[in-house]
């Protein structure tokens, strides 16, 4: 029962949030946002033309009533059709969602996995040359832009001036071997730069636990180094590394793959994106920022449960 | 009553283990053994005299006039790392970006951090009040929206100049500092010289300028060197995405030329922005490391 209320709470404080998002992305979008009067209407338009249009595209009515249809289409997931293709935006996301999570699911778990193995090694050696080594490479990852990655990776793997392995771009999957054929430079370009920036932050959670008395005492006893690492520093520090690996989902699943997928010309939720951005096609851009937000605040809300679940010291206040 | 007790204590040990020099001195003398730190440094005020003698006119002047005829040119004399399709010097448009880069790593930085520590530190000073409220569902709301998305749409609520790169960047990336500046601000405020300032009747707003802000510049120097970082990074992704530097020359601009170019053999562009690029941020990236080093006071006091 007191969970209950605790959950029911916590959705109620979502709203604002989403409230907020979609006044903002409302302002800049729809109601500051380009209007659409001119590309409607032929040459030599009369006022009265004029005056017609703006009444058509709801431009005349007070603000709030503009906002309230704009909250209505959100939550009634009736984002419209694309300006550029006019296809049912829905239909649209329906197509380029499950394209974009399997783009995502390899360079996910490898930039996590590494990440976590990686961040393990370095902490247990610390302050020896693995962990410097580990470091090193770490902070190089992070330096080198996503953009330098991928055109480089590009060059190497996929151009016939390089290794020429793999094809330049697209998305023709058919087989488990197309599957692999394509995804495989995708995930190494994001996985490159993830697990830079994962290791020095999974490190820096496990560091401290390494130091604790209780490690201490099981190195004295003579536990093995490994199941001491696994089973005990571990498993302390679920909490910070499952929520920084959940709270990236939205990121990948939306957004994250905007440079990915229109570099190697995927058809996923990041190339439809890059389209939209470089036409300024609106019902899109507007489905994905609600349905991202939508996606990041649920996120929000369970993460806030599950620690409620894995840590019951965790207050219900 | 026993979380002041602790302040208490907490401040009775340190009098006691903190030597008679400053946090600042002790610092320093920490970061001068940093090889890796001194060397970063070194090579950032490298990058700012290249872009210090850019801005002067001393060098990089002709990055936008087309001096090879024939477009694509070889390395040579003439032109050190070859001339582009345009048929203008890579070498000097390298060079020019420079500036671009400090510009946009200046302002966005600087704005974004000044807005962060006071936004911060009226949220932490005022916590748990309507206010920090406030202020946090704004940086929550921010947070939620995807960031790529929100530069476009800021960019066409702005009808597309070139300030909308640097005010949607300054819009996102304050959140970050102000979340560290809270936290750092609820530590400090529940401190006793703060209390003994609030007992003699200082005014809220003089406290926190005077006595809470000072606390906060360790802080501060180390959020401007990851603020500027990021800056840099966003610029180049966002001018691939064609919401960035408009009429200019920038290593994102390079790259997203260098995109098309590469698959084609043509990697003298690329690889001169990357490599510019890549020296920036990594010396910036150990800098900022180095310097959390030598702030940390916990590390340099034990020493």
């Amino acid at each position: 029962m007191h969970f209950l209320r605790y959950t029911v709470r916590k959705i109620l404080y979502g709203i604002p949030l989403i409230l907020g998002v979609t006044f903002i992305s409302f302002l800049l979008m729809v109601y500051f946002g380009p209007e659409q009067t001119y590309t409607l209407l032929g040459k030599n338009p009369t006022p009265e033309d004029l005056e017609n249009i703006r009444r058509q595209l709801g431009y005349d009515l007070p603000f709030i009533t503009r906002y309230a249809q704009y909250l209505q289409e959100i939550f009634t997931f009736d984002f419209g059709y694309s300006a550029s293709s006019n296809e049912r935006v829905l239909d649209i996301l329906a197509r380029t969602v499950p394209v974009s999570i399997m783009v995502s699911i390899p360079g996910f778990l490898l930039g996590n996995g590494v990440g976590i193995c990686l961040a393990l090694c370095a902490a247990h050696f610390r302050g020896l040359w693995p962990d410097k080594l580990i470091m090193f490479f770490s902070v190089f990852g992070m330096s080198v832009s996503l953009l330098i990655v991928i055109i480089g990776f590009q060059m190497i793997f996929c151009s016939s001036y390089g290794l020429n392995w793999f094809p330049v771009q697209g998305w023709d999957v058919d087989s488990f071997f197309d599957y692999l054929k394509y995804v495989t430079v995708p995930t190494m370009a994001t996985s490159f730069v993830a697990i830079g920036y994962n290791t020095r932050f999974f490190r820096s959670v496990l560091v401290e636990e390494i130091d604790s008395d209780h490690v201490r005492t099981m190195k004295a006893f003579g536990i093995h180094p490994l199941i001491i690492i696994i089973v005990h520093v571990l498993q302390n520090n679920l909490i910070p590394i499952l929520t920084r690996m959940i709270f990236t989902i939205p990121y990948i699943l939306i957004g994250g793959s905007i440079l990915i997928e229109s570099f190697f010309a995927i058809p996923g939720v990041g190339g439809v994106t890059y389209d939209a951005i470089s036409s300024g096609d609106l019902p899109i851009m507007k489905a994905v920022i609600s349905i991202y937000t939508l996606l990041y605040v649920g996120v929000l809300i369970a993460t806030d449960l599950v620690y409620r679940l894995v840590d019951p010291r965790v207050e219900l206040g | 009553m026993g979380k002041q007790g602790d302040t208490r204590n907490t401040a009775q040990t340190l009098s006691r283990t903190t030597p008679i020099e400053s946090l600042w001195s002790l610092s320093l003398k920490k970061f001068c053994t940093d090889k890796i730190g001194i060397a970063s440094l070194f090579v950032v005020l490298v990058y700012s005299l290249i872009a210090l003698g850019v801005s002067l006119g001393l060098w990089a002047n002709e990055w936008d006039e087309l001096l090879n005829e024939q477009g694509y040119g070889p390395i040579s004399w003439d032109y050190w790392l070859g001339t582009n399709f345009n048929g203008q010097d890579i070498f000097q448009r390298a060079v020019y970006s420079t500036l671009t880069a400090f510009k946009v790593g200046l302002v966005v930085s600087l704005c974004s951090l000044w807005l962060g520590v006071c936004l911060g530190s009226v949220a932490g000073f005022y916590s748990n009040t309507w206010l920090d409220e406030l202020i946090i569902w704004l940086y929550g709301c921010l947070d939620s929206i995807p960031f790529y998305l929100f530069v476009a749409a800021v960019s066409f609520a702005l009808k597309e100049s070139d300030i909308a790169m640097y005010v949607s960047m300054i819009g996102v990336l304050w959140t970050s500092s102000c979340k560290v500046v809270r936290g750092q601000v609820i530590k400090l405020k529940s401190l006793e010289f703060v209390e003994a300032a609030r007992a003699i009747g200082v005014k809220d707003h003089k406290i926190i300028v005077r006595h809470i802000m000072p606390n906060l510049a360790p802080l501060i120097l180390i959020e401007f060197s990851l603020s500027f970082v990021t800056a840099i990074k966003t610029e180049a992704i966002l001018s691939f995405l064609g919401l960035g530097v408009r009429d200019g020359i920038s290593w994102g601009v390079m790259l997203s030329e260098a995109s098309a170019e590469v698959v084609a053999g043509r990697y003298h562009n690329f690889i001169a922005a990357s490599v510019f690029m890549f020296g920036l941020v990594m010396a910036f990236n150990q800098l900022s490391d180095a310097l959390q080093d030598a702030l940390d006071p916990k590390k340099v006091v034990q020493r």
